[in-house]
């Protein structure tokens, strides 16, 4: 059997969708860094199913130029939270409010 | 002292006493009632001077009042033979109410609100007759509604003045507006609201007369002077201490409207006259009827007065402003003659106003019992007496120029007789019906003597060759006009005959049909659906209510949701809450709030799609 391009459409929709709501909702910044990566490979999801129908290469092109980016931004972003925290002694973002003191 | 200045001080001294009571006198009655007396007697004094200072002239006097660029709104005097011959009867007989209210309010415990509201009331009586603008005019008018809800609502205590009084200063607003328009109007038509010169400006032009301003002028007259379709008021203000009734029901205030159409009568041309004529002769035939199914006191008499005021609409209509004049002062003296003697009546039964349970008045209380006899000859039109000349000269008018009018006024003239007559025979002839009236007592000296003065005037206020020579020009010059027109010998005998036919067979029909002292009412017993619809006075009243409680309530309820839910819901609040949200969304731009940013993040992608998507 063959799983439908909609299909695929759908799961990626999801995993945006639950990736944003996890970006808006949640006080964790890592859950927060979490979802983000959700978003970005639910986009990579969609894209290498576009590429799978359409038989080409553009989309998968791309999706290796996200993993790379993602790799490293990973590797920043994990590293800023971890120096926060030794910092604040918390990764919450509703205690990480200076500004508005 | 001139003339002017007798005036200017007859004008400010019961202003003066109404400022004294309203602040030093509200606790102390005794002293109100001696100062307002005072002053009251003192305008009888300065009337006096006034009229002796102008010597016949017409005197006009006006000061600036306020100026707003080259609009210009003045007080003044305009002191004609009509002014000083409505101010001579103002103020006499407010005088002699005054007098009376020494000894009917005696035990009142407001009494010092009382005396400070005749105070105020005759004030603005002397502003209206005074007046030599309509501006003047309608402010001095307003006074006279405020004065008369503050009499009329002097029982507060209980619901009925206090509706009443209420009910008096509503329908009279809703003449007032015309009246208010009609002003405008004329402002902007004659480009002046002095009565002198818009008199001038019409001789010279004749085709400046407006059947609309006159219109609208009217409506003032048809509150005030308690006319079809606004005469609910008038009953009702029965309420009020009687001398209050006497004073503003009887010979001032519902005199004002008929008194104000006489100043501007110039402005009337002739369909609004015969409308007025037409109007008037229905006021007198439907109160007619209507007296015959009371049984109270002043409700009776309070009919009665609506009629005669229908009467000297009908005068006026007729084009005799001058007679309708005449019936004012005559009916002035007699009508509160009337009152008085009624109120002498309620005060010494104990505040029983019900005729069929009075009786036998005439043994326990004879000078009032006499007195109210002249009064009710004087009214029912009888040979000699006062009415009787003021009378007649309407019924000759509407002979000589309108015949179904006079029909109908002669009918009016017998039916006054009839109901009169069922009041006198029923509550002072036979006997006493109640306990109140067996222990009936003659009033006092301060009510007698009004009374005794009063009835004088009814005998002999009619005999016009009599009076002073610098009053009653204007009715001498219709009169003098009535006795020359075409036909007039011939009439005069028809309705000297008519006339006395009416109210002989009105007086002595009442007698043998009710028969005196009667303990109940043979008309309400013999014929009761003609007496029930008589009683119900063609359902103006329910009329109203409809209207205001069903129809008006509804639209009043439509208008508020509209200022409740557009005007306060979306508008006010929507405005405040859209800059509410505005300054809600920029702040978390600042406050450092990471769910912020990722909302605002949102918004700017929304934005570079829309602008990319060629949205705008």
């Amino acid at each position: 059997m063959t799983v439908g391009l909609n299909a695929f459409i759908l799961v990626a929709g999801l995993l945006f969708a639950i990736g944003f709501l996890g970006v808006i909702l949640r006080k964790n910044t890592l859950v927060i860094y979490m979802s983000l990566e959700l978003m970005l490979n639910a986009v990579n999801l969609a894209l290498v199913a576009f590429s799978r129908y359409n038989n080409t290469m553009d989309g998968n092109l791309f999706v290796f130029f996200i993993i790379t980016v993602a790799a490293a931004e990973v590797a920043v972003g994990l590293a800023i939270i971890v120096a926060l925290f030794r910092r604040r002694q918390t990764v919450m973002v509703d205690h990480l409010n200076a500004l508005s003191r | 002292m001139t003339a002017t200045q007798s005036l200017l001080l007859a004008l400010l001294t019961p202003l003066l006493s109404a400022a004294l009571i309203a602040f030093f006198c509200r606790r102390r009655g005794a002293i109100a009632a001696t100062i307002s007396v005072a002053a009251a007697a003192s305008i009888c004094v300065f009337t006096f001077l006034a009229i002796r200072g102008a010597e016949g002239q017409t005197l006009v006097a006006s000061w600036d009042w306020l100026t707003f660029g080259n609009f210009n709104v003045s007080m003044g005097f305009l002191f004609d033979g009509t002014s000083a011959t409505m101010l001579t009867m103002v103020a006499f007989v407010g005088f002699l109410i005054h007098v009376f209210s020494l000894g009917y309010m005696v035990d009142d415990k407001a009494r010092g609100r009382f005396f400070g509201g005749l105070s105020i009331f005759m004030f603005s009586m002397l502003g209206i007759v005074l007046a030599d603008n309509l501006i003047m005019i309608f402010v001095f008018w307003e006074l006279v509604g405020f004065s008369s809800y503050m009499l009329i609502g002097h029982y507060l205590e209980t619901k009925e003045a206090a509706a009443a009084s209420k009910k008096a200063f509503i329908v009279n607003r809703i003449g007032d507006l015309g009246f208010l328009i009609g002003i405008v109007y004329a402002y902007w038509h004659f480009g002046t609201t002095n009565l002198n010169e818009m008199a001038a400006m019409v001789s010279v032009n004749p085709a400046l007369i407006s059947g609309t301003i006159a219109a609208l002028l009217m409506c003032g007259f048809i509150g005030k002077s308690a006319q079809f379709p606004l005469h609910v008021w008038l009953p009702d203000a029965m309420a009020g201490p009687t001398p209050v009734s006497a004073l503003i029901h009887a010979a001032t205030m519902v005199a004002a409207g008929v008194y104000f159409l006489i100043r501007i009568t110039f402005l009337f041309p002739v369909d609004v006259l015969t409308f007025i004529a037409w109007l008037g002769t229905a006021v007198a035939v439907y109160a007619g009827f209507c007296a015959y199914a009371q049984n109270d006191i002043k409700r009776i008499l309070a009919y009665s007065t609506l009629s005669q005021l229908g009467y000297m609409s009908a005068a006026f209509g007729l084009g005799y402003p001058g007679i309708a004049l005449f019936h004012l002062i005559t009916h002035a003296f007699f009508k509160a003659l009337l009152f008085l003697g009624a109120g002498s009546v309620i005060h010494g039964c104990h505040h029983e106003q019900d005729i069929f349970k009075m009786g036998g008045l005439f043994k326990k209380m004879p000078v009032t019992a006499l007195t109210f006899l002249i009064g009710v000859l004087a009214l029912c039109g009888v040979y000699g007496l006062a009415g009787f000349y003021s009378k007649d000269a309407i019924l000759i008018a509407g002979g000589l120029g309108n015949t179904p009018v006079f029909v109908l006024l002669t009918l009016g003239a017998f039916l006054t007789a009839g109901y009169m007559g069922r009041l006198f025979w029923i509550a002072f002839l036979g006997q006493p019906k109640s306990d109140a009236a067996s222990h009936a007592h003659e009033s006092g000296l301060t009510m007698l003597v009004p009374l005794i003065v009063l009835a004088a005037l009814s005998v002999v206020g009619g005999w016009i060759g009599f009076w002073p020579e610098q009053l009653g020009e204007i009715i001498r010059l219709d009169l003098d006009h009535l006795h020359h027109a075409e036909g007039y010998e011939g009439m005069h005998k028809t309705i000297l005959i008519f006339g006395s036919a009416a109210w002989i067979v009105g007086l002595f029909g009442s007698f043998f049909f009710y028969g005196a002292g009667a303990k109940e009412d043979r008309l309400e017993k013999k014929a009761s659906p003609v007496y029930g619809f008589l009683k119900d006075r063609l359902w103006f009243d329910e009329i109203y209510d409809f209207y205001v409680a069903k129809i008006q309530q509804r639209v009043a309820d439509l208008l508020g949701f509209l200022d409740v839910f557009v005007v306060k819901g979306v508008l006010v609040r929507g405005s405040a809450g859209l800059v509410g949200l505005v300054g809600m969304c920029s702040k978390s731009l600042h406050v450092g709030n990471i769910h912020g940013y990722v909302y605002w993040f949102l918004a700017g992608l929304i934005l570079f799609w829309a602008a990319a998507a060629g949205l705008f």
